[in-house]
């Protein structure tokens, strides 16, 4: 039987499978020709975004994927955004008949909330302060609160999962 | 060259890469602040909602990922379902170029019984397939739930699911 450690493993997650509750979201094409984006309308109000952290769990302690940071691809345009903040919440299922019990892991962001709400491409990196392996009762959505001003628009591209695999 | 065979394997699939089918579908906050849904406006009207497993397949006999489980998460919001709410499990293999897709049902048992897949409540709807299938690159599986509302219509809120499976590589 082998065994795979693996450090540098990272995952796609297609803007189509953010989650985007409220306000009017289009599947639009994106300002750099042949990219894709989750497009939400200009319009002074605040929207949640959460990316789900599609990679594999493993029921067995310290093994399967260990998380260890999710990058987010978007663009502000026209004007900025009043606020735009990040929170990472661990979901673990509820047994059937019983509700979810959600967490929220520390981690740190780069760049600041400040520069990430500003009008331009954003690569916004929220680290694990701990990296936690995914038991297979839990997942992880990286919920995103974006305070749009009157005119700003703004286009999800998608995100990367970086994580350790062990199996 | 190592081999890999892990028999604990799951896949975490969230609620906007389901299927849905004659449902008035929005994406809300769940009713658990910090989780996200899919949430179905009430209506008397059979629904389908059919979730993608989204894992690994291999061209190789017998490697990949074998397929055991599925489990579903929602929440009955409103009401009790009226009617019934079916779990059935398609192996969709996929047509070549000019051929058509063909689909055959999987064999399948669910928990809990169908009685409380209705109720006004949480439910985890754990279904297992009766004989695991290894996935060959050309077929993907589909778990469609088929909800028949009833009188009420009722609510519900999709989650998400998580697929079970053994990872052989």
């Amino acid at each position: 039987m082998g065994y795979v450690t693996d450090t540098h493993m990272s995952q796609f997650i297609a803007p189509n499978l953010f989650h985007t509750a409220g306000a009017t979201w289009t599947n639009v094409a994106g300002q750099v020709t042949s990219t894709i984006v989750r497009h939400v309308g200009a319009a002074d109000q605040t929207v949640i975004v959460n990316v789900p952290v599609v990679i594999p769990s493993n029921s067995v302690a310290l093994k399967g994927s260990k998380l260890v940071s999710i990058e987010v691809d978007y663009e502000i345009l026209v004007a900025a955004c009043d606020a735009f903040t990040a929170v990472l919440n661990k979901v673990t299922r509820g047994a059937d008949t019983a509700v979810a019990v959600v967490t929220a892991p520390a981690f740190t962001q780069a760049p600041t909330a400040a520069n990430s709400k500003t009008v331009d491409q954003h690569k916004l990196v929220v680290t694990l302060t701990t990296p936690a392996y995914i038991d297979n009762d839990e997942y992880y959505l990286l919920e995103l609160t974006v305070d749009q001003a009157l005119t700003t628009q703004v286009d999800f591209l998608g995100a990367v999962v970086n994580y350790e695999l062990r199996i | 060259m190592g081999y890999i065979h892990d028999t604990h394997m799951s896949q975490f699939i969230p609620p906007t890469a389901f299927h849905f089918s004659t449902a008035t579908m929005t994406q809300i906050a769940g009713q658990v602040a910090g989780t996200i849904s899919l949430h179905r406006a009430a209506n008397n009207q059979t629904s389908l909602i059919s979730i993608p497993v989204m894992i690994p397949s291999n061209s190789i006999a017998l490697k990949g990922a074998y397929l055991v489980s599925v489990e579903l998460d929602y929440e009955n919001t409103t009401a009790v379902i009226s009617t019934s709410m079916t779990p059935t499990v398609y192996s969709v293999a996929r047509g070549a170029d000019t051929a058509v897709a063909v689909v055959s049902t999987l064999p399948s048992t669910y928990t809990p019984v169908q009685a409380n897949l209705l109720l006004q409540d949480q439910v985890k709807c754990t279904v297992t397939l009766t004989t695991p299938v290894w996935i060959d690159n050309d077929v993907y599986i589909l778990v469609q739930f088929s909800l028949i509302a009833g009188g009420g219509g009722s609510t519900q809120e999709f989650l998400g699911a998580v697929a079970n499976y053994t990872l052989r590589l």
